[in-house]
């Protein structure tokens, strides 16, 4: 029998088009039409000012690293030490993820550092947006 | 300043004995620290009218049973069979502090007499956060994948920004974690009753979420402690000296994505808590002489340090050197052990201690002239509960 592997995500009608998204390539975040507040994790309302005026746009992919947690248990799917981090978008929003192509040690992840998403495809549905350091 | 301070009183506390793993049901652990409380208090079971608990499992991933794992309002009604019931209630938000706090309206509003608060904490066998497995669902789907799987792990986050960001380093904290072992020593129904702790062993301990090391973390354990609230009339007639509660604030924050608070959350979910019980009881920061702050993660006792008002932003563990929170300095802290100490029984604990200081019942480890006595109950950056006692009304 294989290794458990990672949790994967199980998409919600709520969820859908973020998942949709990222097994396209795109980071997709919402936007309230009524306050303009950008927002992440997906909801049908504007947890700002309680607006059902809300649409989806395409993000850019860029962010910096606002901190991290190196974990030291084991956890199905990952090799510790890792780090789980959390990043934040340029569009405003922060997001958890993983930092891949950059050493796991406090040396080499600063915090600010400028990011890009990419994308890990898990299976035919799920593809996980992860971060790795800017090339420029 | 508040109106009705002073008018509720903290009696009678009581420990079940803390244990490492589930030998017994948790219910057991309950009872005994619920009998214990009533009987410190002089008290018949058949007086007591009200019962308030917060039985949340804090472990993540396995069932809630009653009486097992979590023990609520029901399973303690059964067991006592209380003649005389009239109120009770078990909190949702706010952690135990929030059901202290209920169970002080009640009293206010004359709906009970004597009112018990517990707190029974389970450590269930095998692995304590039991991750979701192959499918993250609800809001985990957005943190399951990336290996994201407990509260330390979201308190280490902002600690290593907080680090960064004040050019600190974890060194420090060893202070925190040693001295806190020290007050443990005194403090005979603590988990870690008998065994000390150096700064060489704190800085050779394992990793468990950078920059948190074993001894930045509570231990898990199996265990209950109690206390009985009336008003200070009453509280006056029985056997204890009563603590009087001076005021208390409250306030929830977190940010939703993963539970992982920013600093500005932690900064303002304590501030907002701290600010009340600071205008309702009139007193300031300054006049405290004695604090016990939450404490399941060490990083949380800069948070309240920090947003409560005892120091500057950025300062805490610079605060907590040279002695300042020994039994004798200048801010005697976590005098139990905190739950660094005593293992994790969340904050009753830190109330329980709070009220004996003020009450001069702490016994060995009695701040001397102790009349302030704060208490940070619950992480500021999840649910910030505060609270004031003092030794007399005033
Ligand atoms: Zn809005």
């Amino acid at each position: 029998m294989a290794e458990p592997g990672r949790a994967l995500p199980v998409p919600t009608p709520e969820t859908k088009h973020f998942w949709e998204g990222t097994a396209a390539g795109e980071l997709r975040l919402q936007r309230c039409d009524s306050c303009g507040k950008n927002y992440f994790p997906p909801k049908p309302f504007c947890a700002t000012c309680g607006s059902r005026k809300v649409s989806v746009f395409k993000a850019s992919g860029k962010a910096v690293l606002w901190s991290y947690v190196i974990h030291h248990r084991p956890v199905p799917g990952f090799k510790p030490p890792y780090a789980i981090a959390v990043v934040q978008l340029a569009e405003g929003p922060r997001m958890m993820s993983n930092i891949v192509e950059c050493e796991q040690t406090p040396e080499a992840l600063q915090l600010d550092m400028d990011l890009e998403v990419v994308f890990e495809k898990q299976n035919d549905t799920i593809t996980l947006p992860v971060f790795r350091p800017a090339k420029g | 300043m508040w109106e009705n301070r002073c008018k509720i009183v903290v009696s009678g506390v009581g420990y079940s004995k803390v244990s490492r793993m589930a030998d017994i049901p948790l219910a057991a652990h309950a009872l005994e620290a619920v009998k214990g409380a009533v009987a410190d208090s002089g008290l018949e079971m058949s007086d007591i009218d009200g019962l308030a608990t917060y039985p949340e499992l804090p472990a993540t991933g396995h069932a809630e049973i009653d009486g097992i794992s979590v023990v609520s309002v029901n399973c303690m009604m059964a067991m006592l069979k209380l003649p005389n019931l009239t109120w009770h209630i078990q909190v949702g938000t706010t952690n135990i502090g929030g059901a202290v706090q209920q169970a002080t309206n009640a009293l206010l509003a004359g709906v009970c007499k004597y009112a018990v608060v517990w707190r029974a904490m389970h450590n269930p066998r095998g692995t304590y956060q039991n991750l979701p497995g192959a499918q993250a669902a609800g809001a985990t789907q957005f943190t399951a994948p990336y290996g994201f799987g407990g509260p330390g792990q979201g308190m280490a986050v902002a600690y290593t920004r907080w680090l960064e960001k004040n050019n600190q380093t974890r060194d420090k904290m060893a202070t925190l974690a040693v001295t806190q072992r020290k007050h443990t020593q005194h403090n005979p129904h603590a988990y870690f009753h008998g065994t000390p702790l150096t700064r060489e062993d704190y800085f050779a301990s394992r990793m468990v979420a950078h920059p948190f090391c074993l001894f930045d973390c509570d231990i898990p354990v199996q265990g209950a402690v109690a206390i009985v609230l009336t008003t200070a009339d009453r509280g006056r007639d029985l056997k204890p000296k009563p603590a009087y509660l001076a005021g208390y604030g409250q306030r929830l924050h977190f940010e939703t994505a993963g539970r992982i608070g920013s600093l500005s959350s932690y900064m303002e979910g304590g501030s907002s808590s701290a600010k009340l019980t600071w205008e309702r009881s009139g007193f300031t920061p300054k006049d405290v002489d004695v604090a016990q702050i939450y404490d399941g993660f060490s990083a949380s006792v800069i948070y309240g340090l920090e947003s409560y008002g005892f120091c500057k932003e950025g300062e805490a563990l610079d605060f907590i050197q040279d002695g300042r929170i020994e039994l004798d300095g200048d801010l005697p802290l976590n005098t139990f052990g905190g739950s660094l100490g005593t293992g994790r029984i969340h904050g009753l604990w830190h109330i329980i201690e709070g009220a004996l200081q003020a009450s001069g019942r702490a016994g060995s480890r009695q701040v001397k002239d102790a009349n302030v006595s704060f208490v940070g109950a619950s992480a500021p950056i999840v649910t910030g509960t505060t609270f004031i006692f003092v030794s007399e009304p005033y």
